[in-house]
């Protein structure tokens, strides 16, 4: 047998945000659209301890050659944000010319509460991105949920925002179906207008 | 008033049944529906989880039997097996009381010649070590293997311990799937191969196998037999020192046959080609390719799936075959050291590079950046991607303000520990045991100051109370109480050790994912049985002290509980126990969801919010933050579960519930 040369045509997706946010949902669903379109995927979630309300970080390969579950810092096609701060920690993991996504809607960490660390201001969340790359896009993507039925559908606004940066090989349809094979019917309209107020978002401004 | 104390016959079985109803519906509530599982549909492929491609696994070798203790990253097996259990012919599952009934169960099972299974963490093994060596003696007369989980960068655990020593001690075969692919195909294997040998097998993934999603292929199904015969044989099946005598050299032949299954298994292969040889096993493999192909190296990979025993003569072929062997292996050298004793014993000249010399790590999971920086020190190369520079550039983010995992919004657990705190005055010595519960080590709650395994919460305390004058509050959960905490209370009893108990029964195991318990009245078949009740438990071993409290009725009462317990231990000199019993928050909430209950989240009134920061200060609830804006203290509406215990606390009575 033979090693074939086998990273350069996977397509890395970073997840980041927080325990309860829908973070594995998203990865599954993407997933399961990406073998809908006929790839192969490897995605790599974290359980237990690990989702009690913290930080969560769950990967996305998409591509023949993906083998691993785990994407190295410097090498993520596309980084996405659930939360300000949440993208700022996964922000290595992004390649030089890769892309973010990151919703503007603020969790506060407890600890900020509890006057034990203050919260980056806006200006210097996007400094710190744009030192690891000029291609941010960001929205509030809370609204956009509140506004297709529920908070609980932010994860589906954000697979609507991946699918339109067209940098996932996942068509739109297959996402939807995806959409639908995973999530209750009783919550498929909610979800399914928010992948389209997140698509249409993304769609709109990079049109600009 | 539902206060219970031991002088009143409490109502065990009301309020335990009606706490039950959430308990069915949440074992199985991950994504990909157990159902998919059970599809038969040979060619067709399906996204799987590590752990759900083993429980698919399971049908497909014909299993009639599984018993686990949950534990991440092993709990998806139990899981998934427990949701579809009823509907697969003769077959039998069951969430054992612990790691070691577990094994016990699953080898009797495969002594009587069934194929039989058991599923644990890495620790879970280590308790179930007694049963494991014994069984290699006697040997297994059906297919046995032994699902061993390990957790390197201890995402879950309290260790990141390799859990593959257990098969050089016991002498036992074992099987390192490295994907969920190999995690289904190679347990199948397992089975063949226990058969072949009659050992069990020790079947040992990592986090980054079990949680792993990729496509996996499903396969045809095999029935199992509905009874068989148990065949006596005590001397083999009794180990009596003289049948021990004996059986000890027939599993080193045993062991020896396995060598030569290993040298022909198609598990143990190579791919590639070039000076540079690598030998791999595990999830490791695959970051060894990748590592490879990033680099552009011209290498050959030994890669082994069956690890125990290894292959001398392949590996020795290898070493002869290459001037230079890497060996690419998590946590400890395992692979490394037996490779290099194949090389001295068969006088290779080779330079074997790995742990030893530096070029690897024995601490925390591998990504392929361990392996290609490895790898570029070995042969003086540049990474592929300057990563010193994404370092430090990394670096200076590190002032953002954490967010570690937390007690959930809602979580019975904050009032109890609130409580302790209170009545104690922070003073207690406060032994701590495994479960969601242990994140009360964290500010403001900060009530565990030691834990070892367990039950040790209970065991822990017999020890500090014995040679300190402070008051011990030990806390341990429900599950963790029936799995290893009935030993600790009939020593606290027996020789009265001076430790107050308080038993967080939130009616599930919360942390692995709401499995159920011997407390809570259902059974892996979904059978709906007596529940166990934990007073009556501490009653019937003695303890003289036994009282049940709801954490949620009154945070007054709760105080005074806690505190009268403390000082009846300090007067009568034995063990007392309180159980705060209240379901998991999230077994509300899904309660709440699935009865359509309309929320009724608690909200600051912020006319008399003073912005004292009490609240947030003394109990660090996930769904509170502090609104710099307006400078009051806010409940975040989507996240508030609803406890009150925010309103219990506040001392202006500004936070009460919406109508």
């Amino acid at each position: 047998m033979r090693i074939v040369r086998n990273t350069v045509d996977v397509t890395n997706v970073a997840l980041s945000g927080v325990g309860g946010q829908g973070v594995l949902t998203l990865a599954e669903v993407l997933a399961k659209a990406a073998m809908l379109d006929g790839h192969n995927v490897r995605v790599g979630e974290i359980h237990g301890m690990a989702q009690r309300g913290g930080h969560v970080l769950c990967t996305i390969r998409i591509g023949e050659h993906a083998k691993g579950p785990i994407i190295d810092p410097g090498t993520a096609h596309l980084v996405v944000g659930f939360e300000p701060i949440e993208t700022l920690r996964e922000i290595h993991l992004v390649a030089p010319n890769g892309c973010v996504i990151m919703s503007s809607h603020i969790l506060l960490p407890v600890a900020v509460s509890m006057d034990q660390g203050t919260y980056p201001d806006h200006d210097a969340i996007m400094s710190a991105t744009k030192r690891f790359t000029t291609n941010v896009i960001e929205f509030d993507a809370m609204e956009l949920a509140e506004k297709a039925g529920s908070p609980n559908s932010l994860n589906m606004v954000m697979l609507g925002a991946i699918i339109s940066t067209e940098l996932v090989p996942v068509t739109k349809d297959s996402a939807l179906q995806s959409l639908y094979d995973t999530v209750p019917q009783q919550f498929q309209q909610v979800n399914s207008a928010a992948f389209n107020l997140g698509f249409a978002q993304v769609g709109g401004m990079l049109r600009l | 008033m539902r206060l219970c104390s031991l002088y009143h016959k409490i109502d065990t079985q009301s309020p335990v049944q009606a706490l039950l109803g959430p308990v069915l519906h949440r074992a199985h509530d991950n994504l990909t529906k157990p159902t998919e599982l059970l599809e038969d549909n040979p060619g067709k492929r399906i996204l799987l989880l590590g752990n759900e491609a083993i429980a698919r696994g399971v049908l497909e070798a014909g299993v009639r039997l599984v018993a686990v203790y949950p534990g991440t990253p092993s709990s998806e097996i139990g899981n998934n097996l427990t949701a579809i259990a009823t509907r697969i012919p003769d077959f039998y599952f069951e969430f054992s009381t612990n790691e070691k009934v577990a094994m016990e169960v699953a080898g009797a099972a495969a002594v009587a010649g069934v194929r039989s299974m058991i599923a644990c963490k890495g620790p879970g093994l280590n308790v179930a070590a007694d049963p494991f060596l014994s069984l290699a003696y006697v040997g297994v007369r059906g297919g046995m293997v032994v699902v061993v989980a390990d957790d390197p960068s201890m995402w879950s655990s309290q260790n990141e311990n390799d859990s593959r020593y257990y098969a050089l001690m016991a002498n036992t075969p074992m099987l390192e799937p490295s994907d969920p692919v190999e995690a289904k195909s190679m347990l199948i294997e397992a089975f063949d191969i226990s058969e072949k040998l009659e050992l069990p097998v020790l079947y040992r993934t990592t986090t980054r196998v079990s949680h792993t999603r990729a496509p996996v292929e499903l396969g045809p199904m095999r029935d199992r037999v509905s009874t068989v015969k148990f065949d006596k044989d005590p001397f083999r099946f009794v180990p009596i020192p003289s049948v021990a005598y004996k059986r000890h050299p027939w599993l080193l032949q045993q062991i020896e046959k396995a060598r030569r299954i290993s040298e022909e298994t198609s598990l143990n292969y190579r791919i590639g080609e070039g000076e540079l040889g690598i030998i791999t096993s595990g999830v490791a493999f695959n970051y060894a390719i990748e590592a490879v192909s990033t680099l552009g190296l011209k290498a050959e990979i030994l890669k082994l799936g069956m690890t125990h025993p290894l292959p001398e003569r392949k590996i020795s072929d290898f070493l002869q075959e290459h001037t230079k062997v890497v060996v690419v292996e998590e946590l400890e050298p395992f692979l490394e050291t037996q490779v290099r004793r194949v090389a001295q014993l068969n006088h290779i000249v080779v330079t074997i590079l790995g742990k030893e010399q530096g070029y690897f790590p024995r601490t925390y999971e591998y990504t392929p950046r361990t392996v290609i920086e490895g790898l570029a020190k070995i042969l003086n190369r540049n990474t592929p991607i300057n990563w010193q520079q994404i370092d430090s550039k990394a670096e200076e983010l590190s002032s953002l303000p954490s967010r570690p995992p937390l007690l959930c919004a809602g979580c019975p657990h904050r009032a109890t520990y609130y409580a302790i705190r209170v009545a104690t005055r922070g003073k207690a010595i406060y032994p701590s045991d495994i479960g969601c519960y242990t994140l009360s080590i964290a500010p403001p709650l900060e009530t565990a100051d030691i834990l070892f395994d367990m039950g040790s919460s209970i065991t822990t305390a017999c020890g500090i109370a014995r040679v300190t004058d402070q008051d011990v509050v030990a806390t341990i959960g429900d599950s963790t109480f029936f799995a290893s905490g009935l030993p600790g209370i009939v020593d606290a009893v027996y020789n009265r050790h001076p430790i107050s108990v308080v038993v967080l029964d939130n009616r599930t195991t919360a942390m692995t994912g709401q499995q159920p318990h011997p407390g809570t009245g259902l059974t892996g078949m979904q059978e709906k049985v007596s529940p166990i009740d934990i007073v009556d438990v501490c009653k019937g071993l003695g303890v003289n002290y036994v009282r049940m409290v709801r954490p949620f009725d009154s945070m007054a009462t709760l105080v005074s509980e806690i505190r009268e317990m403390v000082a009846w231990v300090r007067e009568n000199k034995q063990p007392a126990v309180l159980v705060s019993r209240e379901p998991c928050a999230l077994l509300a909430a899904i309660d709440r969801q699935q009865t359509g209950t309309p929320p009724h989240p608690y909200r600051v009134n912020s006319d008399l919010c003073n912005a004292c920061k009490r609240c947030l200060h003394r109990l660090s609830c996930p769904a509170m933050y502090f609104d710099s804006e307006t400078n009051k203290a806010v409940v975040d509406e989507t996240l508030c579960n609803e406890c009150g215990i925010c309103a219990a606390v506040c001392p202006q009575g500004a936070i009460n519930r919406e109508d």
